[in-house]
């Protein structure tokens, strides 16, 4: 038998360095006066603007003040080709989204020589709703799923396990958002939704080998064979959260605007996933075990 | 080798050339054909030339204009050369293998080749308003069918091609329009209600004016009714002038629905009285019913008003006439007067389907209580925008494939090697099965199929670890690979269905991007199963068939 790493020793330290980090992001999020939200869920308009020559996204930000816009301007893509993303969000409920992306258009028409249109997106507080409630909703019928089918497959301690180390990581993912200011948007949800399938890949394999030694092993005790089991998948869950994080940085350098936020939210949920694997799921289940006394 | 191995080698073979042939149509070279308008100038002519030549498309001249052939032929390639000066008709030819594998071509979504999404909602508010009264869901759904019948009715007018308009939940309708240049033509042409009104036929002038197509159609593209209102009206006009229509009277087309395209289309000349018989909001309510004889029929009732001029319509004089119903200068439906009503509620009745009745009870509806829509959600991309976003998923995604390549073959060497041989059929496997789909290819769609480039690398290392194992216990290669695919299957199995979960989670979360991001995840992770389990296990086979292996190098 080779080295066992007793990994569940660490587990009080590394849950109390999961609470500090939460604590952390909540509290940063809070004082950041809460999540970010963006347009697709609050209702507003998002403008790719090409300018000109120079322009400092100040001098726009102040030009829209002067209409009574308040928006968010970005440089977006490289500093030579002059395009910003010029973001107001809906403040008031009734006012047309429609509307305030004709007063920006024209706005900086006036105020900027020749400046190009290049996306423009408008969404209404309507549809906002909308998504926002199929978010949460997707996000509820994921748990269900999930559970049932591993429910199906595992019993019900790795089950729990499992959706015990998904929560943290969603969790984690979300309040990393807040944390980052990064702006709420769908693809966020998707990335969020993908880190929940991740986290829960990465620790089946986990449970899957525990399954198996419990036969090989079976005089050993549950914690040891929790520990031989992560040990002898170590090498695996380390190379795969590798190779997937080669992408997720790919996309981070290469992608623009929502594409490159997507990578960075991708990124916190694929540490927060590895680890989640070994020091949150294994101790659930140690617990469940200990708890029910088997 | 046995038997057994070669069929398994020529199964493989023939799954990679079909998916190869498969992929053709979205990467390979394609043909559009280009033509002329007539009194199009050389200079017009030229323009058009340098304009292709400079894009490094291959054109070639014939009579009536060019065959333009090369990479990068798109829809919004196509609606851009429509809208050129001294062009009639711009065709891109379907490849041969999407004739011959039902192969089809993928699409780029809006984000990546330009255009315009809108999402719309019936203005129900000032419905409510209008009536004094909440809307019920049912309703609501009602009025939201009624202004996806009326949108299909005008899409066209933008000589936009594939055009798609479909429901989202049951409240909103989007619509998408690729290479759309001019937003605001589009969104005040969908925005106005539509104009509903019943006017009697001519009989006699409408068999002349059939007769007269049917003689002239050939002179029009492919033999049929050209779709642009303004050409149709060239041909109104002079069939109008060759049968000798009388001045009370004008021509129109009648319109019928494709049942595979869900377009409306021109079906043959129609001659109308000018005078409008009953205005459409002389109708008051109109549902599907049932005649005397049980068959679909659709019912109306008209106002008090509508009632008496619905009695001169139908009188005596007028039995055995047809009533054409027509909106936005299209006939949709005309029912034959055959008794006269004048209690203000009549039926019409004909062999309808289901869907015919409802359509048509539909647009009654829209000329009783015309629908005003709100655009709720747009989103336009300019064409260049959608190129930048094209350039850097192909640099992400050479990047991110390059990378894991090189870590796995670091890291595992020649098993590594084999693992990313595997990675390319991988990815010619999910192209496949995304063009065989007739997949419309996103930028969250680009991320989701990077990302799998990382994960479906994970069934390769769950196996290699498993093998590493057992060569460190001591089992020979042959052993250590049978072992090493068995023991790690239920692990892959188990992984991928819980990731599949969460990917079909996400496609049920409404909007367009998002759903082809969940569509790449769940293709890229079955792909790597098949190429995994089937194709890599059969390679590690041979491999230790090899009686000189002591030790596979995983």
């Amino acid at each position: 038998m080779e080295r066992v790493i007793d990994f569940l020793r660490y587990r009080w330290i590394a849950i109390g360095l999961s609470f500090a980090v939460i604590t952390l992001f909540a509290v940063t999020t809070y004082m950041r006066g809460g999540f970010a939200w963006g347009i697709d869920f609050i209702g507003g308009v998002k403008l790719t603007v090409q300018f000109d020559g120079r322009t400092d996204p100040g001098d726009v930000r102040k030009e829209l003040e002067k209409h009574g816009i308040k928006a968010d301007v970005q440089q977006y893509g490289r500093e030579e080709l002059n395009e910003f993303i010029v973001s107001s969000k809906l403040l008031e409920r009734g006012e047309s989204s429609e509307k305030s992306a004709e007063t920006i258009k024209s706005s900086l028409d006036a105020a900027f020589p020749k400046i190009k249109i290049l996306a423009t997106e408008t969404v209404g507080p309507a549809v906002g709703d909308f998504l926002k409630k199929s978010a949460v909703k997707l996000m509820l019928i994921a748990v269900a799923l999930m559970g049932l089918y591993l429910a199906f497959r595992f019993e019900l301690k790795y089950s729990a396990g499992v959706m015990v180390a998904v929560v943290h990581d969603v969790v984690m993912a979300f309040l990393f958002c807040g944390f980052m200011g990064v702006e709420i948007n769908v693809p966020i949800v998707a990335a969020i939704l993908t880190i929940f399938g991740y986290s829960v890949n990465d620790t089946i394999v986990i449970f899957d080998r525990v399954r198996e030694n419990l036969t090989i092993h079976a005089k050993s005790a549950f914690g040891q064979i929790l520990n031989i089991s992560v040990t002898q998948t170590l090498a695996r869950t380390f190379i795969t959260s590798l190779t997937v994080l080669f992408c997720v940085l790919s996309l981070y350098v290469i992608g623009e605007g929502t594409i490159s936020d997507f990578a960075l939210v991708m990124l916190a949920g694929l540490i927060s996933g590895t680890y989640s694997t070994i020091y949150i799921a294994a101790p659930v289940v140690l617990w469940w075990h200990k708890a029910r006394g088997e | 080798m046995t038997r057994g191995m070669i069929y398994k080698a020529m199964f493989i073979m023939a799954i990679l050339v079909f998916a190869v042939l498969l992929i053709l149509p979205t990467v390979g070279k394609r043909e559009m054909s280009v033509i002329f308008e007539k009194d199009a100038t050389t200079e017009q002519i030229a323009d058009l030339e340098k304009h292709f030549a400079s894009s490094g498309l291959l054109v070639v001249r014939s009579d009536a204009g060019f065959s333009v052939s090369g990479y990068g032929i798109n829809d919004a390639v196509m609606n851009e050369v429509k809208i050129i000066p001294g062009v009639k008709e711009v065709r891109i030819i379907p490849h041969w293998s999407e004739k011959a594998l039902l192969a089809k071509k993928m699409n780029l979504g809006l984000d990546l080749q330009g255009g315009m999404n809108l999402v719309m909602r019936a203005d129900f508010e000032s419905i409510e308003h209008k009536q004094d009264k909440k809307l019920t869901d049912s309703e609501k759904m009602d009025i939201t069918q009624q202004a996806l019948e009326l949108l299909r009715n005008r899409i066209d007018k933008f000589g936009v091609s594939e055009p798609s308009i479909r429901p989202r939940g049951a409240e909103a309708i989007e619509i998408q329009l690729p290479g759309v240049k001019d937003p605001m033509s589009v969104k005040k042409a969908i925005g106005t209600t539509g104009r509903v009104e019943y006017r009697l036929v001519d009989d006699e002038y409408t068999r002349l004016a059939g007769q007269w197509l049917a003689g002239n159609i050939q002179r029009f593209k492919d033999g049929k009714i050209p779709e642009n209102p303004e050409e149709q009206y060239t041909i109104l006009n002079e069939a109008a002038k060759a049968i000798g229509l009388p001045a009370r009277s004008e021509l129109l087309f009648f319109y019928e629905r494709d049942e595979n395209t869900k377009k409306i289309l021109p079906s043959y000349p129609i001659a109308l009285e000018k005078e409008v018989a009953l205005a459409g909001n002389d109708i008051s309510k109109a549902w599907v019913g049932h005649d005397e004889y049980g068959r679909l029929s659709v019912h109306f009732t008209t106002t008090p008003d509508g009632a008496s001029k619905f009695a001169t319509v139908t009188s005596t004089k007028n039995h055995g006439r047809k009533l054409a119903i027509i909106i936005d200068e299209k006939v949709r439906s005309a029912p034959q007067v055959n008794v006269q009503i004048t209690t203000g509620q009549a039926l019409i009745q004909g062999d309808f389907t289901l869907e015919e009745v409802n359509t048509l009870a539909r647009i009654i509806k829209e000329g009783a209580l015309p629908v005003n829509l709100v655009i709720i959600e747009e989103r336009t991309v300019g064409p260049s925008l959608g190129q930048d976003a094209i350039d850097a998923g192909i640099k992400a995604t050479i990047l991110a494939f390059s990378v894991v390549m090189i870590f796995m073959v670091a890291y595992y060497k020649l098993s590594g090697f084999i693992a990313s041989i595997g990675l390319i059929l991988n990815i010619i496997c999910q192209l496949a099965l995304l063009s065989w789909l007739g997949f419309t290819l996103t930028l969250p769609g680009i991320a989701g199929f990077i990302l799998t480039l990382g994960m479906a690398v994970d069934s390769n290392v769950l196996i290699y670890e498993r093998i590493r194992e057992e060569q460190r216990s001591g089992k020979s290669p042959r052993i250590a690979v049978v072992n090493g695919f068995d023991r790690a299957f239920w692990a892959i199995v188990d992984s991928n269905i819980t990731t599949l979960i969460a990917a079909f989670v996400l496609s049920q979360f409404g909007t367009g991007p998002i759903k082809g991001f969940a569509v790449t995840l769940s293709i890229g992770l079955i792909s790597s199963l098949f190429v995994v389990l089937y194709v890599t296990r059969y390679v590690f086979e041979i491999l230790s068939l090899s009686k000189n292996l002591k030790k596979l190098s995983v």
